[in-house]
């Protein structure tokens, strides 16, 4: 894979990257779903093109995270980042390019007036609560809670 | 990123309002329903936004390193003039594609699909809005002997489909398939503008610049993706919109789209006066690429809905064998995929202005026969109007000798009589502001 030694551009998000991220959430998930993508992208593109980031090498999209800012949220008024998603090709691994993608969203948050970032994980997955924590992300006083709905069940 | 909204003189909003109830008479639908097909985005403001924070001092061009211009009146006068034809272009073009859409928007197939066009019309109001801003917030009598910012408004407001400064806002759409090719290939256009236009030597202009073009992204977007969707449909025998028939939409576009960048030979005023910084030529070549990998990306769309067990690697093999033998793979025809027409295709102005190029680049010496390569190239609607009526007219005076071709040149568009265009025919006059009778 020679490209993999070309340099890595990081850069805003665009509406020709959607066929690149695809792919490689096919490579991650083994899952091909170009509708549930074009759907975020549409989001993310019309609400702020610059919180969300690609890594390009030798012109082609090799990873991703996406990013937005919120108000109003769980009673949160002041402005918040969020990153929400992210990927990146597994040929591309273990070459900081989450670091270098979390650091541009960070810069553009920061202009943006946001003073936090969140985001959700899943706690069994220690290889991104670890890269999140080394980054300097640090549990939120605000859990995340969820209950299961049954199908038919009286309020 | 600090931005700071600006709204105009009342007389000059309700101006800009009064223009809106005719062209865009949905805007409180979407405004409505803003909640429903936007949740949580910023509610829509029609007002100028300007960026805070842009370089203050000259990026290109033979002022490059001085102060950025504040004022009209530090400019040179053939420097006023220059920048006062870049934003009246640039103004024409916002108001002329409202115009467009409206035509057409009723008939989109999908209520998402219609109010992302809305929302992108409501935008380019809010772009025009922006360039009144510029010619009406400072005096420009002063810089540019004479001319005053209200007069180039009031002209700009009364442009209609025809009348428009450059061409591509003077055809009108012919179906819905329209709207969305013009955003995935003109508004394209628009975003390789604003970019350039963000090192402006003067600041007010450059600071406009980056709301819009956060805006153009969406733009974009509300093209590309319903493309996609369509390509999706076509390859699995759904919908009523096929890839022939988005092919001869980027026909009809795309050419047009290639002359907003003005003469392929041209530009060097804009970088000399740092008012852009690429000449006309550079940001063409970077366009063309850019909707190369459009075309590619829509293909592979098709491809892998038409053969869902293909992997990624093997669709991009059947794409690169069929689009180099021009072949056929498993009942997929080459001409079932999207195509890039060549750049000189169907051009009526800059370097290829008048020759008869074809779609793939090869060259016709008659004008039948062109004028039957066109015929089954372009959208049927727009074959039979007046654009194509006058174009085929005006080459055949150009092909036999009988006009030259800078003459012919200058003869497209026949402009309409500028004036007049407001349905309501009173005109846009300042204070129209009377209840409706
Ligand atoms: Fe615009
Ligand atoms: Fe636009």
């Amino acid at each position: 894979m020679p490209e993999v030694q070309a340099e890595v551009r990081i850069r805003p998000l665009d509406e020709l990257d959607i066929g690149s991220i695809v792919r490689i959430d096919e490579r991650i998930t083994g899952a091909y779903r170009p509708d549930l993508w074009e759907q975020r992208i549409g989001y993310y593109l019309r609400r702020d093109p610059e919180a969300s980031r690609v890594a390009e090498s030798g012109g082609r999209v090799v990873g991703f995270m996406l990013g937005d800012v919120r108000a109003g949220e769980f009673g949160i008024e002041e402005p918040g980042g969020w990153i929400e998603r992210f990927g990146i090709d597994p040929d591309y691994r273990g070459r900081d390019l989450r670091t270098r993608l979390v650091s541009a969203i960070l810069a553009h948050l920061r202009e943006r007036g946001a003073t936090k970032v969140r985001t959700l994980v899943d706690r069994k997955d220690a290889g991104v609560t670890g890269f999140l924590t080394a980054l300097g992300f640090t549990p939120s006083p605000l859990q995340a809670l969820e209950r299961h709905i049954e199908p038919r069940e009286s309020p | 990123m600090n931005v700071a909204e600006v709204t105009l003189e009342k007389k000059y909003h309700r101006a800009v309002e009064h223009w809106r109830r005719h062209w865009l008479p949905d805007y409180e639908t979407l405004l409505a329903q803003w909640d429903r097909y936007f949740p949580q985005d910023e509610p829509f403001c029609l007002c100028a936004k300007m960026e805070c924070g842009t370089p203050d001092r000259v990026a290109v061009g033979e002022h490059a390193g001085e102060a950025k211009r504040l004022a009209p009146d530090e400019l040179s006068e053939e420097e006023a003039r220059h920048l006062l034809a870049i934003i009246r272009a640039q103004a024409s073009t916002e108001f002329g594609s409202i115009q467009q859409h409206s035509g057409t928007l009723a008939r989109a197939q999908d209520d998402e699909d219609r109010f992302w066009v809305l929302r992108v019309m409501a935008e380019e109001l809010r772009h025009g809005y922006q360039m009144f801003h510029l010619l009406l917030s400072q005096d420009w009598s002063k810089a540019a002997a004479g001319v005053r910012g209200e007069e180039m408004v009031e002209e700009i407001l009364s442009m209609g489909t025809g009348s428009h400064v450059l061409d591509a806002f003077n055809l009108e759409y012919d179906s819905f398939v329209d709207n969305v090719c013009f955003a995935a290939l003109v508004d394209r256009v628009g975003k390789y503008q604003l970019t350039m236009q963000k090192v402006c030597a003067y600041k007010p202009m450059a600071d406009s610049m980056p709301p819009m073009l956060r805006e153009e992204a969406f733009h974009l977007a509300a093209g590309v993706i319903p493309m996609r969707r369509w390509a999706k449909r076509a390859a699995q025998g759904e919908g009523f919109i096929t890839m022939q028939g988005l092919q001869r939409s980027i026909n009809k576009w795309y050419p047009r789209a290639l002359e907003m960048f003005g003469d392929e030979r041209g530009g060097d005023s804009n970088v000399r006066m740092g008012f852009k910084d690429m000449k006309n030529r550079q940001a063409q070549d970077l366009y063309i690429e850019e909707v190369r990998r459009m075309i590619r990306d829509i293909n592979a769309r098709y491809l892998r809905a038409r053969f869902p067990g293909y992997t990624p690697e093997k669709s991009d093999q059947v794409l690169d064998e069929v689009e180099r033998s021009r072949g056929r793979h498993d009942g997929v025809a080459f001409e079932d995929l999207l195509r890039l027409p060549d750049r000189r295709f169907f051009r009526r102005k800059g370097e290829p202005a008048w020759t008869m190029v074809g779609l793939e680049g090869e060259s016709f010496a008659e004008v039948d026969d062109y004028l039957r390569h066109l015929a089954q190239r372009l959208p049927e609607a727009y074959l039979a109007g007046g654009d194509m009526k006058r174009y085929a007219e005006t080459l055949r005076l150009v092909v036999s000798g009988q006009l030259g071709v800078e003459d012919a040149i200058r003869k497209m568009p026949r402009l309409k009589r500028v004036g007049g265009n407001c349905p309501c025919s009173r005109a846009v006059r300042w204070v129209v502001e009377e209840p409706a009778s």
